[in-house]
């Protein structure tokens, strides 16, 4: 009896606890599942929660999405390319005097004059003084960061409350959006602790607002809420009164809530989704006007695992007619018009985007016999048979070296982009190429040398994904992905190792304001880089968002996250 | 999914004077009379034999046939064709042998470590039956599925001879090589009873080597459990790998196996569903058939319905 | 049984502390470190990758970030702001001292991300494995006594099917039944939702519908596993002795099923559910990813992705003291329910 009873009570007891934790949680920490169907509410789905407010720091994408909803920069991008300003009371250029250049010394300096209508939600202005101590946070050399062209800036110096002036050691053409743009915001001075460091301060995920909303609630892995930020400097704006960001992992389940109409907003959504979307009655697709990310193979010109082309030489991609052979052999139109659709558009240049578009780079052509030519003049062939081809009498590798390599792309795109792999494989394994197929996180790929990213410690032989430049000014990335600088073993971010002396010179030749200048030396780095080939480029990736059809102003964009004009949606 | 069979003791094994044919053919015998045991085989060969067979199928597992992607299932293609317009048969045919793989390589892996383990634990006791349990009681307090997502995703991006990204041995070794406790407590429960039976002490008398007793007198008697186990976590291995699949970890395609084919086709699920379909069916058939086997195997090897406890405990 | 129960302890720490170097060594060898997460590497330069490591601690030896890690580093100076020069006290107590750093992603004490995640997973796991065995004990019970009955092969091709099924994809098939296909015939709406933690102030109708589809989901698995246990306990009970005396003394089949066996079944059942009881920690990956349901699982898995190191230690050191625990404590039942049970010194 007394055993029954004990196996009784315990059993009870057991219940009791479960119950008693269920209980605990019957109201669990959660969520407005935003009701849609509010009049003035939507919801916003994203794959995972967002590091903090600051794309400085980890540049996730859904950082920059909800750093749009509640901090401004001085000036943002438009889906057309055009640069406007934010905080900015207007764009300072030459002619208006706001830039003051030395051509003498090649030295420049910029002043910029701020709105003196915009204040934190409270109440305090936004003033200069925000904008140095954001400077002085991110130039901080130990706790700061990184933002393009920061080499090049010698002192920012308060002139008066809504004026500053930067002075630069060299000319940059960058300029415009260096204090904004889709990953700069301007902080609150009065409310960050500058002692936490640019990257790591509490303000960086309790954001004081100046934007059109207000961070009012963040459930970890479940979902943030904004109201509408009745302090927000354009009048009559927002016209929604309340976003919820809802966390919802997994894509097709997001698709699916979209083509139910359970949500207003899906970002960066990939062929298949746009696809899938084209017929919905309650979703629409919109696209970016512009392209900016060109789906391209890097190919390491150095041994797999080494950093140092010229020391160790990549046995088969360090010679360029290889490079130029596997160009010819990968049909482009057929990867695009069967997976991406047709909504990609073929390029072959790095100069495609306006305003620079005006170079007269020939479109290499599809061509898989010329690609096996080639590969038998550099001294390729397949003397066995198997369908692989060796090195007999290659410039490289030692004889009989197989033609095999690895080819890596990233897990997060999805789909298309592993089929597009899959396809580039087959391709090239019609003209003796053998390619074993990899997807790592775009984490692992991309991380630092130290770290072991896969890309920066040379670990590599061919890899593709989609890369471009923001905004609107290309030398700081031509000069990231081609420099010899940026190629040397510490430094890893010219991902091919590729060095060339002339295109270098061609590089600092570009940092000048001269508009005429700097198209013609953009014309003569195409014509090298089309001779040379350290990248392969394919053909840009369609930038799409969905959204509601009951959402209008919806502008999907290259330039900036899908939220870049939230402020301007309105709900039918 | 636990592990109990160290608090239900040790089990009784039937007398070790049964020779071994008349045992192996006794559990024959019981193993035939278990119908669902029966279906299972004959459905578990068939499909190792469509596997095998794949190479009949006139399609390719991997060259893609762009005009035909995304077909339904027709008399041409049978499973309908996937994303590059390959005929869905012939993957699932072709995935299936990989799966299987898997599933074996795993299983072997886990029966490398495990058994040995397990044998000399118990056959020698004292320190080193205490360090090996020891050892053993860490992986089985290690999260299971955790730590397989840590393995797999630190094994997917190294590149180290042997463990080549994402192949089929990575794969497997990670499965394996968190799964192989419960044979070791299996066998070591066997080896703690049987070691002190009047056959061992003649065999020993006699002069045998320690090795052989092992080998030649007590494993053959401990072989019950350990099989019935084995079949259970050839389906477990299989269900994983699709699981790994699906957060990204698995089989790298244009290499198929069912998992990765699940999980591809998770996105068309609606659109396109016989991507989803065909390859669950066969993941489905295969484990529950699997199951079943072990379970006309626990009933088979086990007259006296005692060792059934510890096969399903573990 | 104290002593017992006071040498288990011991030996749980002396596993544990084995554990976690074993596991400190495997999630530091990963390749791509914590500092992915800064700017994707890309923008990361190296002398800023240099500061980052120093002030992580990062560019000590292995063996030193494990001692940091395990009982801090007050003792001994740090290098705060990455110049190379160790100029300030350290300021990590150690997981000994209940300090389990910060997570790298959030820049948040790793504790207080457990902290939000912990009570989800306890919600879900909890009522999905309560809803299992509610449902696998009439199953197992029937099909032990009515073995190899027509309801008997159903009950085990069912219990089959239930871990033949990949979770994933199941998750999917009822969110396509439930939310896509199905309507709710009143509203016209879906009829549940695809998952997720229920809106501000939910009604109990309200999180019971948002509960269903990942609690089905992931309770399939759990009830095959649990029947099955359940019918071979009562299979190995019901032909004992005592149940033959009572079936002698007259009493009722039925009595006997449900008065004597059963009772006695379910003490491996009770040692079972203790032992189970750490996935009530460690969450389910695949069901938290598919139906968004902010728990361990998810939490876990992207700090696997990303990279997370002090976030992927704890939860695995945690996880792993749950399971020792819960083991000791299945031990423990068992020999106060079973008085077969005897644990010598």
């Amino acid at each position: 009896m007394s055993k029954n009873f004990r196996t009784l009570a315990l059993l009870t007891l057991t219940s009791v606890t479960i119950l008693s934790l269920i209980g605990c949680q019957a109201a669990p920490s959660t969520a407005p599942a935003a009701n849609p169907s509010d009049e003035k509410s939507i919801t916003i789905l994203v794959g995972e929660d967002p590091p903090s407010f600051n794309p400085m720091v980890a540049d996730t994408g859904y950082d920059a999405l909800v750093m749009e909803l509640v901090l401004l920069g001085m000036t943002d991008i438009d889906p057309n390319g055009t640069v406007f300003p934010e905080l900015a009371a207007e764009l300072p250029t030459v002619d208006s005097g706001g830039v003051v250049l030395d051509e003498a010394a090649g030295t420049m300096s910029v002043t910029w004059k701020m709105r003196q209508d915009v204040q934190w939600q409270d109440g305090q202005s936004v003033t200069a003084d925000d904008v140095l101590f954001t400077w002085n946070a991110i130039q901080d050399p130990n706790t700061g960061s990184w933002i393009p062209g920061i080499d090049s800036i010698d002192s920012v110096e308060k002139v008066d409350q809504y004026t500053f002036k930067v002075n630069y050691s060299a000319i940059y053409p960058g300029y415009l959006t260096q204090f904004g743009g889709e990953q700069l915001a301007i902080w609150p001075a009065h409310y960050c602790d500058a002692s936490q460091g640019f990257v790591a301060w509490d303000c960086g995920r309790k954001p004081l607002s100046d934007g059109p909303f207000v961070l009012q609630d963040w459930v970890e892995g479940d979902h943030m809420t904004f109201l509408k930020n009745d302090k927000y400097y354009v009048a009559g704006k927002p016209e929604i009164e309340k976003v919820t960001v809802q966390v919802v992992p997994d894509d097709s389940v997001r698709k699916t809530m979209m083509q139910q109409g359970d949500a207003d907003i899906d970002m960066w959504i990939n062929v298949n989704t746009i696809n899938d979307l084209k017929d919905s009655q309650v979703a629409k697709v919109s696209l970016s006007p512009s392209d900016r990310f060109v789906m391209r193979l890097f190919m390491n010109e150095a041994e797999k695992g080494t950093v140092d082309a010229e020391a160790t030489p990549h046995p088969i991609l360090s010679d360029v007619r290889v490079r130029q052979a596997i160009r010819q052999a990968i049909d482009v139109d057929t990867i695009n018009n069967e997976i991406f659709l047709g909504l990609g558009h073929p390029q072959w240049t790095e100069f495609f985007r306006p305003p620079y578009n005006k170079c007269d780079v020939p479109r290499p052509a599809y061509d898989p016999e010329a690609a096996k030519a080639l590969l038998e003049e550099a001294g390729w062939t397949d003397t066995n048979n198997d369908g692989v081809r060796e090195c007999h009498g290659c410039a490289s590798a030692e004889e009989g070296y197989e033609m095999h390599m690895e080819f890596i792309t990233y897990a997060e795109y999805g789909e298309p982009l592993e089929l597009t792999q899959q396809l580039i494989a087959e391709m090239l394994g019609k003209v003796g190429i053998k390619l074993d197929l990899t997807v790592v996180e775009g984490s692992v790929l991309w991380a630092d040398a130290q770290s072991g990213g896969i890309e920066q410690s040379g670990n590599f032989d061919i890899d593709i994904w989609d890369d471009g430049y923001a905004g609107v000014d290309p030398t700081d990335y031509i000069w990231e992905n081609y420099s010899i600088e940026a190629a040397t073993p510490g430094f890893g971010w010219n991902l091919a190792r590729w060095k060339n002396d002339e295109f270098n010179s061609l590089i600092e030749d570009s940092y000048t304001l001269d508009e005429a200048s700097r198209q013609e030396t953009f014309c003569k780095m195409a014509k090298i880089l089309d001779e040379q080939a350290p990248e392969i480029m394919l053909f840009t990736v369609p930038n799409a968002d969905a959204h509601s059809s009951r959402l209008e102003g919806v502008q999907s964009t290259v330039n900036d996250l899908v939220t870049w004009n939230i402020a301007d949606w309105k709900i039918k | 999914m636990s592990d109990l069979a160290a608090i239900k003791g040790t089990p009784e094994y039937p007398h070790p004077l049964e020779s071994q044919v008349n045992l192996v053919g006794n559990v024959w015998r019981r193993f035939l009379r278990h119908k669902g045991a029966i279906g299972g085989l004959v459905v578990f060969g068939l499909l190792i034999a469509l596997t095998v067979l794949a190479f009949v199928s006139p399609y390719s597992p991997t060259a893609s046939n762009l005009p035909e992607r995304f077909e339904g299932p027709s008399t041409a293609h049978w499973f309908g064709t996937d994303a590059l317009g390959i005929d869905l048969l012939t993957r699932i045919l072709y995935g299936g042998r990989i799966s299987l793989a898997v599933g074996g390589i795993a299983v072997a892996i886990s029966l490398l470590i495990g058994v040995p383990i397990g044998a000399i634990a118990g056959y020698y006791g004292g320190k080193l039956d205490s360090i090996l349990m020891r050892i053993t009681d860490a992986f089985l307090s290690l999260p299971p599925f955790l730590v397989l997502i840590l393995l797999a995703a630190i094994l997917r991006e190294v590149d180290i001879p042997l463990f080549q990204r994402s192949s089929v041995f990575t794969i497997s070794f990670v499965i394996g090589i968190l799964s192989w406790m419960t044979f070791s407590r299996l066998v070591r429960a066997a080896f703690l009873t049987l070691r002190e039976m009047d056959y061992v002490n003649a065999a020993r008398a006699l002069g045998a080597s320690d090795l052989r007793i092992i080998l030649g007198h007590i494993l053959p008697n401990a072989v019950g459990p350990v099989i019935v186990e084995a079949t259970l976590q050839l389906g477990y291995a299989i269900i994983q790998e699709a699981g790994l699949s699906f957060l990204g970890f698995g089989i790298q395609p244009p290499t198929p196996s069912w998992g990765n084919l699940l999980s591809d086709a998770q996105e068309h699920f609606i659109k396109y569903p016989w991507l989803a379909v065909f390859p669950g069916i066969m993941i489905f058939l295969s484990i529950i058939s699997v199951n079943y086997i072990g379970d006309g195997l626990r009933d088979a090897f086990d007259p006296y319905k005692m060792l059934e406890k510890v096969g399903e405990y573990t | 049984m104290t002593t017992y129960i006071a040498r288990r302890l011991v030996q749980t720490v002396v596993l544990l502390f084995l554990l976690s170097i074993i596991l400190f060594a495997l999630v530091n060898l990963a390749p791509g470190g914590p500092l992915s997460a800064y700017g994707q590497g890309r923008r990361l330069r190296p002398e800023q990758a240099e500061i980052l490591k120093r002030q992580f601690g990062l560019d000590k030896p292995l063996p030193l970030q494990y001692v940091s890690w395990l009982i801090g580093n007050d003792w001994t100076r740090v290098d705060t702001n990455g110049d190379g020069v160790a100029d300030a006290s350290g300021s990590r107590l150690g997981i000994l001292r209940g300090d389990f750093g910060f997570s790298y992603r959030t820049r948040k004490p790793v504790l207080d991300e457990i902290g939000q995640r912990f009570p989800n997973t306890i919600y879900l796991m909890s009522i999905t494995m309560g809803l299992a065995l509610l449902i696998a004990i009439p199953i197992g019970i029937l099909s032990a006594v009515k073995q190899y009955s027509v309801f008997d092969f159903i009950a085990t091709t069912f219990s089959f099917a239930g871990q033949a099924i990949p979770e994933f994809w199941l998750g999917l098939l009822l969110i396509i039944i439930f939310y896509v296909w199905l309507r709710n015939p009143f509203t016209g709406e879906p009829l549940l939702p695809p998952g997720q933690m229920s809106g501000d102030n939910p009604s109990l109708m309200d999180s019971i519908s948002h509960l269903i589809l990942p609690v089905l989901t992931g309770a399939l698995g759990w009830v095959a596993w649990y029947s099955r246990f359940i019918r071979s306990s009562m299979l190995e009970i019901l032909p004992l002795d005592y149940l033959r005396t009572a079936r002698a003394k007259g009493a009722s089949e039925r009595m006997v099923v449900y008065k004597h066996a059963l009772r006695n079944a379910l003490i491996p059942i009770v040692t079972l559910v203790a032992l189970d009881l750490p996935y009530i920690f460690t969450g389910a990956v695949l069901i938290e990813t598919i139906f968004a349901w902010p728990g361990m699982g998810r939490l876990y898995y992207q700090a696997a992705v990303e990279r997370d190191y002090p976030l992927l230690m704890a939860v695995l050191i945690i996880g792993a003291a749950f399971i020792i625990l819960s083991n000791l404590l299945a031990d423990v039942l068992y020999a106060m329910l079973d008085p077969r049970v005897r644990y010598s010194e």
